[in-house]
């Protein structure tokens, strides 16, 4: 039963929606193509298909260290990241805590304020401390940036458990100990996963940061910034398509594992 | 509240309550506090001939507000991420609502291609859209096959104009997000209530729909706004020499030109800025919760 006004609503919303998704993601599509491809004056020269740049990547060793440098990065910062945010959360939710607000308000900063202020804080600290920046400085900028969202989703869930939970363990004559190690981590297991996937999602894209405390070292999209200065080459095509395809597929990943159970189904 | 406390009267001391506090904090104080503060000193230095003076000093502000080049870029960059949040808003919402009417699996697929472009590596969206933009670009070959160009146009590139609709391009996603949501909050109860009471769709739209929906949309142009205030690559990526903001000139500060406290002062402002714009939106939807 929808009327006129709303039918004619939903159809130009509907317009709206496509044609910004064409704009999304034609770009995307057309640096892959433009990585197997040669385009002149509008034509696809199809003779010229070719893995090639695909190849030669591999051979580039300034971006062989770039991958290298991402994926320490990523994983570290995350796996400290989560580690804190499972702390923090805990603590935060402790009944007994003081300046939970406070100590929220600062894990949330980074996430907040525009990720310049962050870099560059970090920088500062840094020199003044007479700290050579490098992948330690690199890994302590994604871990302040991804704390907030694994922090969330921890606390989340944590929130989400009946207090039944662990009343029942009480009674049943479990140790504070025992109840964190058989009742509580048991139940967060996968939001600490979950916000770990979404942190290296994060990591493996930050470049704001990354600029200000990566000092000589450089991470994938600092690689390709510098790359991008000098041209269009189909290498760099190439490694767009490939940074993107792990993007999207860690994303897809991502948001497969949050999607609620039901929530999205018709009512 | 969950508590691990076996006996919930029988609370700690208050010196152990504070060591806890103390241990709990150490790291977001150390790695987020702590430095957010030394930039913050560093400011009220000054530097001369590349040696930072450790003397108190307002002189950076003093030059940054005394300064047109310095304090019109600023105002500059404030109307564009006011533009960019506009114009996300106004392209975010009607995606988000559209996608909210949809059903089943065509809205979970739309809304994972609105949510996938968030995690999509920045500096690769700026090299696409610039690849888009340019000379040899997408839009220039529609419109000279369209034949409403007769030659490739520059106009697209290197301008504020470019920079304003890349933002746009890059941060929306982080607009349709919030909006959808807070729409998906609303319960549908509501909806058929004012149905059932005479509404029309628009007055259901304009009375239930979108105040309900308000907390999201001034959420994600927060977003919009902050993200853009900060950016630094974007304007020089796209803007060329005349798309200057101020986070391009912070980050100058700490390369070429190398007047670190000057760029810390200038960093300050735009931390005051964005908190000015995250307690505003706070306000805002705790007022709209009410």
């Amino acid at each position: 039963m929808q009327t006129s006004g709303e039918r004619r609503a939903e159809i130009m919303t509907g317009v709206v929606t496509a044609i910004v998704f064409i704009v999304l993601y034609a770009p995307v599509m057309i640096s892959v193509l433009f990585s197997l491809v040669e385009i002149r004056r509008g034509k696809i020269l199809w003779e010229t298909l070719s893995f090639e740049p695909y190849v030669t990547l591999w051979s580039n060793p300034s971006v062989l260290a770039a991958l290298s440098n991402t994926a320490i990065v990523a994983f570290v910062s995350v796996i400290l990241a989560s580690m804190l945010a499972l702390l923090l959360a805990l603590y935060t939710q402790w009944s007994e805590a003081i300046g939970k607000r406070f100590l929220e308000l600062i894990i949330y900063l980074p996430f907040l304020l525009p990720p310049i202020v962050t870099g560059l804080a970090l920088l500062v600290a840094s020199a003044q401390l007479g700290i050579n920046r490098g992948l330690a400085t690199l890994v302590t900028g994604h871990m302040v940036f991804v704390l907030a969202v694994a922090y969330r989703l921890v606390l989340t869930r944590l929130q989400a458990l009946p207090p039944s939970l662990i009343e029942a363990s009480f009674d049943l004559g479990a140790s504070r100990w025992q109840t964190l190690r058989y009742v509580l981590l048991p139940h967060l297991a996968s939001a600490v996963v979950t916000g770990a996937m979404l942190s290296l999602t994060l990591s493996f894209d930050e470049t704001l940061i990354s600029t200000f405390v990566a000092g000589d070292q450089m991470t994938l999209p600092l690689r390709l910034w510098a790359m991008m200065r000098v041209g269009f080459t189909p290498e760099i095509n190439a490694l767009v398509t490939l940074v993107l395809l792990v993007s999207i597929v860690l994303s897809i990943v991502t948001a497969l594992r949050l999607r609620p159970k039901g929530e999205l189904e018709e009512d | 509240m969950l508590s691990l406390s076996r006996v919930e009267t029988a609370g700690a001391r208050p010196v152990l309550r504070l060591a806890i506090f103390l241990v709990a904090a150490a790291v977001p104080f150390a790695l987020i506090l702590a430095p957010i503060g030394s930039f913050m000193v560093l400011s009220l230095f000054r530097a001369e001939k590349h040696q930072i003076i450790h003397d108190p000093t307002l002189v950076n502000y003093v030059n940054f507000f005394g300064n047109w080049t310095y304090f019109g870029t600023f105002l500059g960059t404030l109307l564009l991420c006011l533009e960019v949040m506009g114009l996300s808003l106004l392209l975010g919402y009607p995606i988000a609502w559209f996608i909210w009417k949809r059903r089943g699996g065509v809205r979970y697929l739309l809304l994972l291609l609105a949510v996938v472009p968030l995690f999509m590596s920045y500096i690769v969206k700026l090299y696409t859209l610039r690849a888009m933009l340019g000379l040899n670009g997408l839009i220039n070959q529609v419109l000279l096959g369209l034949g409403l160009f007769e030659r490739p146009s520059r106009i697209f590139l290197f301008n504020q104009r470019a920079v304003l609709m890349t933002m746009a391009v890059i941060y929306l996603p982080f607009v349709i997000l919030p909006i959808f949501l807070a729409l998906e909050r609303i319960p549908r109860s509501l909806l058929h209530a004012s149905t059932d009471l005479g509404a029309g769709a628009w007055d259901t739209f304009r009375r239930v729909v979108l105040p309900l929906s308000l907390p999201g949309t001034i959420a994600g142009g927060l977003f919009a706004f902050v993200l853009a205030l900060g950016d630094f690559i974007t304007p020089q990526m796209v803007g060329g020499t005349t798309g200057f903001t101020i986070g391009r000139v912070i980050y100058s500060q700490f390369g070429l030109a190398y007047d670190w406290p000057f760029g810390a002062a200038m960093a300050a402002i735009l931390l005051a800025t964005a908190l000015t714009g995250i307690i505003a939106a706070g306000f805002a939807i705790s007022r709209q919760k009410v």
